[in-house]
């Protein structure tokens, strides 16, 4: 039997850190806006807390992104990592064919 | 929507380390039959009442002590309905409940069991004088409604470092 202190759902990765860090955003400022303690955000940032769906979708919301670009089942690309990547292919794609 | 609560209003006791809940809220449940259990066991020694004194007040005062720092950590936060609970918050209410269901469970299922084993298994004799009702009856009935707090305050992981 499960303890009920016990982890037994499945991590959910998400941009929450991201996302509240680029706007400027304080965790007590998000809480505001979701409804929830200040403390939740922290613990869903940190991946030990997996939001309900309505929590989820209200979170998008509010950042204005489809839910698949805050919360995923496996890890995140850096966005550091895709910016410069997509970077790339827009500066190899410009080059002039030889 | 649910509440946020305000940051500002975090304490100390609210900031207080998953660890030394656990020890609190140990020491809270244990204390009082604690007492009865040592004062039991006192009547059959020569320690002189002085000592009994002492250490009974110190087991009471654990439980005492351990209740308001338990109350004042997890305030209304174990009771239902749970109205202003966000939903990490009510999902933590209901584990804590699971867990004093199986802690219930185990104590009623231990406690019947070692009555079987004494009466059924030896054919010892149980009688239960007033004393003994006394101190059953008071002490389910001080743990009883700490019970859930100190499963609340048991479960609740600590909160973020930069929370």
């Amino acid at each position: 039997m499960a303890r009920p202190t016990e982890r037994t759902e499945p991590v959910l990765h998400n941009r929450l850190a991201v996302l509240r860090t680029e706007r400027g955003l304080s965790r007590q400022d998000l809480a505001d806006a979701l409804g929830v303690n200040y403390q939740t955000i922290g613990y869903l940032e940190r991946g030990e807390y997996n939001p309900s769906l309505e929590l989820a979708l209200r979170a998008a919301e509010y950042f204005g992104l489809p839910v698949e670009a805050l919360f995923s089942r496996r890890p995140f690309t850096p966005m550091s990592e895709q910016l410069y990547a997509g970077a790339r292919r827009t500066t190899k794609s410009d080059e002039p064919h030889a | 929507m649910t509440q946020s609560s305000a940051k500002q209003d975090d304490s100390r006791i609210d900031r207080l380390p998953q660890r030394f809940r656990r020890v609190i809220a140990v020491t809270t449940l244990v204390g009082l039959p604690g007492m009865y259990v040592w004062s039991a066991f006192w009547l059959t020694t020569s320690v002189p009442n002085l000592v009994w004194g002492q250490l009974s007040f110190l087991l009471i005062g654990a439980t005492i002590a351990g209740s308001f720092v338990l109350y004042r950590f997890v305030r209304d936060r174990a009771s239902m309905p749970g109205a202003g609970l966000d939903e990490r918050r009510r999902h933590l209410r209901d584990q804590a409940w699971v867990l004093c269901y199986q802690i219930l469970s185990a104590v009623v299922v231990i406690g019947v069991a070692i009555v079987a084993i004494l009466v059924l298994g030896f054919g010892r004799v149980v009688t239960l004088d007033a004393t003994s009702v006394g101190a059953v009856a008071l002490s389910v009935g001080v743990l009883i409604p700490i019970l859930p707090i100190a499963a609340l305050a048991w479960i609740e992981p600590d909160p973020p470092a930069d929370a």
